[in-house]
């Protein structure tokens, strides 16, 4: 039993108190797709574990909704997490608050940035992904899909698609370098925790975007562009 | 030499692994991708930003590879894992080889050696991490919210040297980004908490 898996769960609607039910079962239950749910399972469980060929398999529509529970995630649970761990320092300590109060306002900052990042992959980049999809599916081709791609391409996403995990980067280890030990050691261990945590899920999300979405629509884009030109 | 960044290439699942497992022992090593697609690796010898490649033998069959190496990639930066049979058909300016039954100890010390060897050219790398002084004046301003050509202005230096300084400044204190150096800064007081509101 990996513990670190329970998020994964939440995130495909599976809730606990299944008892002894296979995971095929389960899936069947809440209509998740079980070879998709193993694999991004696997992913996460085995960080050597990859299989970038068979992930691609799956549809657009399948690996975007995963992505979108992701930020869901983000920013219902782990953000606000984060935020009461910091909101719980600042109001302990009196040595040095005007320190903690820096650290809320750079996460503050931080959290603004990563919802810009998510709403701009929600609202430009997934549905681009999806209709593209729905134009490679589609036996009968319709030439509209060429406009879109004249003003959006999977590539302009990828050269757009910036570090967001930096800044928590710097914050992990302004604490753990630079920052004056906090009276309460056992607050600020749980935020350096939390703050691992997360920025290991954006890499892992992250790392799904550019070497399975990315790669999966530029080959539909340049197929369907071939099918144009003839 | 600290941050050093491998690649290994190779078909095999056992060898991509059995090497990485090893390699992570060796000191300063920062990074170690393994691939077994040949696109990727085509991509990665083009942004050519890794210190050494591990290949396996096999992409001597691969004549666009070959090419793309001899243009790309220096030499001394290529590692081959040969056998008994495929050893002799490598190029010869290719010198640095693991064999397939090396022993642990002696992959590690062949490697060591090669790492070891660059390391004299790049000794830059070694000197203490403490950020020097011309780069806490270089971190004041950026602290301030200053664009790099405006440093540059400042200090009467070039963009590119306040990049170079920036990069140096990063590696030293493993802080990213504007914000967070402008914590740093307001920490060491480098600058005053009332001085910027850019955080």
């Amino acid at each position: 039993m990996n513990y670190h898996t329970l998020s994964i769960l939440n995130r495909f609607g599976i809730i606990l108190g299944f008892g002894d039910k296979t995971i095929e079962e389960v899936c069947v239950d809440k209509n998740v797709d079980v070879n998709f749910f193993l694999e991004i399972l696997n992913t996460f469980v085995d960080k050597e574990y990859f299989p970038k060929k068979h992930l691609q398999t799956f549809s657009v529509m399948l690996i975007t909704d995963y992505l979108q529970k992701t930020h869901q995630y983000y920013h219902q649970v782990k953000v606000p997490e984060i935020e009461s761990l910091i909101n719980d320092m600042v109001d302990t300590c009196y040595t040095q608050k005007e320190n903690l109060i820096l650290l809320k306002k750079f996460f503050n900052n931080y959290k603004k940035e990563l919802l810009i990042h998510t709403e701009r992959e929600e609202n430009v980049v997934y549905p681009y992904t999806l209709s593209i999809e729905k134009a490679f599916n589609n036996p009968i081709f319709d030439s509209s899909i060429i406009e879109l791609m004249n003003t959006y391409s999977i590539d302009i996403f990828k050269t757009e698609h910036d570090d967001i995990e930096e800044k928590l980067y710097d914050l992990k280890n302004i604490i753990i370098k630079y920052l004056p030990q906090p009276k309460d050691v056992r607050l600020c261990n749980k935020l350096i925790h939390e703050l691992f945590i997360l920025e290991q899920d954006i890499n892992d999300h992250s790392i799904i975007e550019d070497k399975v979405l990315v790669p999966k629509i530029r080959e539909m884009e340049k197929i369907i562009k071939d099918k144009f030109s003839k | 030499m600290q941050n050093i960044r491998i690649v290994i290439y190779s078909p095999s699942y056992i060898i991509r692994k059995g090497l990485a497992s090893i390699i992570k022992k060796i000191q300063g090593i920062k990074n170690v991708i393994s691939i077994d697609l040949h696109d990727e690796l085509v991509e990665i010898i083009n942004q050519s930003d890794f210190d050494f490649y591990i290949l396996d033998s096999e992409i001597n069959q691969q004549k666009d590879l070959i090419k793309i190496l001899a243009k790309k990639i220096n030499p001394e930066q290529l590692i081959f894992i040969i056998n008994d049979v495929n050893y002799k058909s490598l190029p010869s300016n290719f010198k640095n080889t693991i064999h397939i039954n090396d022993s642990q100890v002696e992959i590690l010390e062949n490697l060591n050696n090669l790492i070891g060897n660059t390391a004299k050219v790049q000794s830059k790398s070694d000197l203490p991490e403490e950020i020097s002084k011309r780069e806490a004046d270089i971190l004041k301003y950026i602290a301030l919210g200053f664009s790099n050509k405006e440093i540059a202005d400042k200090l009467f230096i070039s963009a590119h040297t306040v990049v170079t300084h920036r990069k140096n400044i990063t590696r030293k204190l493993g802080i990213k980004t504007a914000p967070g150096l402008t914590i740093y800064a307001i920490l060491n007081n480098i600058i005053d908490i009332n001085d910027t509101e850019k955080i």
